[in-house]
């Protein structure tokens, strides 16, 4: 029930851009909640790069006096991954192509993390 | 100035966060997150990323301590890890109920590595098992063409921990002195 949810959450996330191409609600230790990925995609190896990299992130800000983790954004040739925490205990991972308005990205993404938040 | 990188890893729950923390000179770089699958019963948090920590073994020589997470699916981090790495130690869960394919599983996937480099085995909570196998431990070793040394410890006792540690850089440079100072408390 849950997972159907933040399921749909994340498909109205997937289209409100034709730039964002994948969406997944991790656990901290990286494990899927929900997601919808593309298939060549193994959502075990998302789940754990996402909580290895969003636990990094959170260590570096609090670390070099960044204050509280909110986003990791990854940038390669192809596009951009944007991690996001969703309370405590769970993070958005959105991959979008290379084209993508990062603005309106984040403007999306911080309206599904508020959705989710109140799911979970 | 001597600087040398390890890097800990093995079963979950093994105690590798734990020994990192026992021995570490500085404040342990950790990166837990609340564990929401079956480790849960087994303990609270797990580590996602990375631990690190530091030991100076004398004036000249410092080492970098790295823990990895246990589980396979963070597997890419243990690659990651053992870059530049000299040595490995190995912590196994005895208390588990399927040791040998623990150390079959963390084997195979540092072969590679430990055809370069030093390794030692830790066997840790022997408290909660019913006693150590010892010959099903070194068939296994064996088995994997690895000769390598194997301690009983206790990864919450800097003691047992530092003696692995002092085996690791001692079969990684013969010449060093590898007495671990003992911390006056």
């Amino acid at each position: 029930m849950r997972e159907e949810s933040i399921t749909s959450i994340l498909a109205d996330l997937n289209s409100s851009s034709t730039d964002i191409e994948a969406s997944a609600i991790i656990s901290t230790d990286g494990l899927v909640i929900a997601s919808l990925l593309p298939t060549s995609v193994d959502e075990d190896r998302v789940g754990a790069m996402s909580a290895a990299m969003l636990s990094l992130g959170d260590r570096t800000a609090l670390e070099l006096d960044r204050g509280a983790l909110e986003q990791v954004l990854i940038k390669g040739a192809n596009g951009y991954i944007l991690m996001t925490h969703v309370g405590h205990d769970a993070v958005l991972t959105v991959m979008t192509k290379s084209s993508a308005k990062l603005g309106l990205i984040f403007l999306d993404v911080k309206r599904a993390v508020a959705d989710v938040t109140s799911v979970l | 100035m001597q600087q040398y990188k390890i890097i800990f890893s093995g079963s979950v729950g093994a105690g590798k966060s734990t020994a990192i923390k026992v021995i570490s000179d500085i404040e342990v770089v950790a990166t837990e997150a609340r564990a929401s699958d079956h480790i849960q019963k087994m303990k609270e948090s797990t580590t996602v990323a990375m631990d690190y920590g530091r030991i100076n073994l004398d004036a000249e020589t410092t080492v970098h301590l790295y823990g990895t997470p246990g589980q396979e699916r963070f597997s890419f981090m243990w690659e990651i890890l053992a870059q530049g790495a000299l040595g490995l130690v190995l912590l196994i869960d005895c208390s588990a109920t399927a040791i040998k394919t623990d150390i079959n599983r963390y084997l195979a996937a540092f072969k590679d590595f430990i055809k370069e480099n030093a390794v030692v085995i830790g066997l840790t909570r022997s408290d909660l098992s019913t006693g150590i196998d010892w010959e099903m431990i070194y068939d296994t070793l064996a088995e994997n063409d690895i000769s390598a040394p194997v301690f009983e410890v206790d990864a919450r006792n800097k003691t047992d921990i530092n003696m692995l540690v002092e085996a690791l850089v001692l079969s990684i440079d013969p010449t060093i002195d590898s007495t671990i100072n003992p911390v006056v408390t």
